[in-house]
């Protein structure tokens, strides 16, 4: 039978089993890294640190876990702190602006497989629409998970999802069919 | 309807647009990474409990006249009537099995917090 997150969990509080934690890394490394890398806009070693930070730091504090959401929803909040940590000492030193960003993507870049055209488009989303789609719509979060995990209220999580849902038809309405 | 509909395709295809990323030994660079486990401070305080209770066994077993109440509970428990004897057995695992269950029960609730 296989364990839950949950009992992970508990033996890592219990007997500090790093094998345990092991396993929760193995879980859920895949969708920490990826949001993280779409967050990132496809850095990929900066989205592996990141990561790597992220987990780390919900090792040191899993006691402060509660059980009150899903672990996943947990990880999340971590990841997210930690780009928004980063993003914020980025911008200091190199300054990044969200419309640079922007402005710096290569139209040529643009794949023409859907799946890329998707990532592609998301990855042009402001970074709070982007964050709230890459949650809710692709990660599976309820919007008020969501609202717990960026820290901001219930309401503008909604907008946020539908305004991007709304960008990325759009986008994917301008590149055509295929 | 179509609105909704075209909403949940939209979200289909993006969680089918995101790969899944193999681990390529990211899970063993995390592990490196954690401070080592606990286990010393574990057997630690397990030393400092046997300690205490081999201190406390000592003190007992001298201040009262090389264990002398032992055998006069034992000498008064034989005298007892048999029913008391059984009234005083049963209320003894009564009051251990209390215990266990309060104990297992913090214990359950410490871990589902």
């Amino acid at each position: 039978m296989e364990l839950t997150d949950a009992d992970l969990v508990a033996r890592v509080l219990v007997d500090d089993d790093q094998h345990a934690f092991g396993e929760l890394v193995r879980r859920h490394q895949s969708s920490v890294r990826g949001m993280l890398r779409q967050l990132t806009r496809t850095d990929v070693a900066l989205a592996d640190d990141l990561a790597q930070e992220t987990f780390l730091r919900a090792y040191k504090n899993i006691r402060s876990f509660r059980g009150e959401a899903r672990f996943s929803t947990w990880l999340y909040r971590i990841a997210y702190n930690c780009f928004r940590e980063d993003a914020r000492r980025r911008k200091e030193f190199v300054g990044i602006d969200e419309e640079q960003l922007q402005a710096e993507q290569d139209p040529q870049a643009v794949d023409s497989a859907l799946r890329h055209d998707l990532m592609h488009a998301l990855s042009l989303l402001p970074l709070h629409e982007r964050s709230a789609v890459l949650l809710c719509c692709q990660n599976g979060l309820s919007h008020d998970e969501a609202a717990r995990v960026l820290d901001i209220p219930l309401g503008t999580v909604k907008t946020n999802v539908l305004r991007g849902r709304e960008k990325l038809k759009r986008t994917l309405a301008e590149w055509g069919p295929n | 309807m179509d609105e909704i509909s075209e909403e949940d395709k939209l979200d289909r295809q993006l969680r089918e647009a995101a790969p899944y990323l193999d681990d390529n030994g990211f899970t063993a660079r995390v592990l490196h990474q954690l401070p080592a486990p606990r286990c010393t401070r574990r057997s630690f305080r397990g030393a400092i409990l046997l300690g205490a209770a081999l201190l406390a066994s000592a003190l007992a077993y001298v201040a009262s006249d090389g264990g002398r109440f032992l055998i006069v509970a034992m000498a008064r428990l034989a005298a007892l009537p048999t029913l008391w004897f059984f009234v005083v057995v049963f209320g003894s695992g009564i009051l251990v099995m209390t215990a266990g269950a309060v104990a297992a029960i913090a214990k359950a609730s410490e871990l589902q917090s």
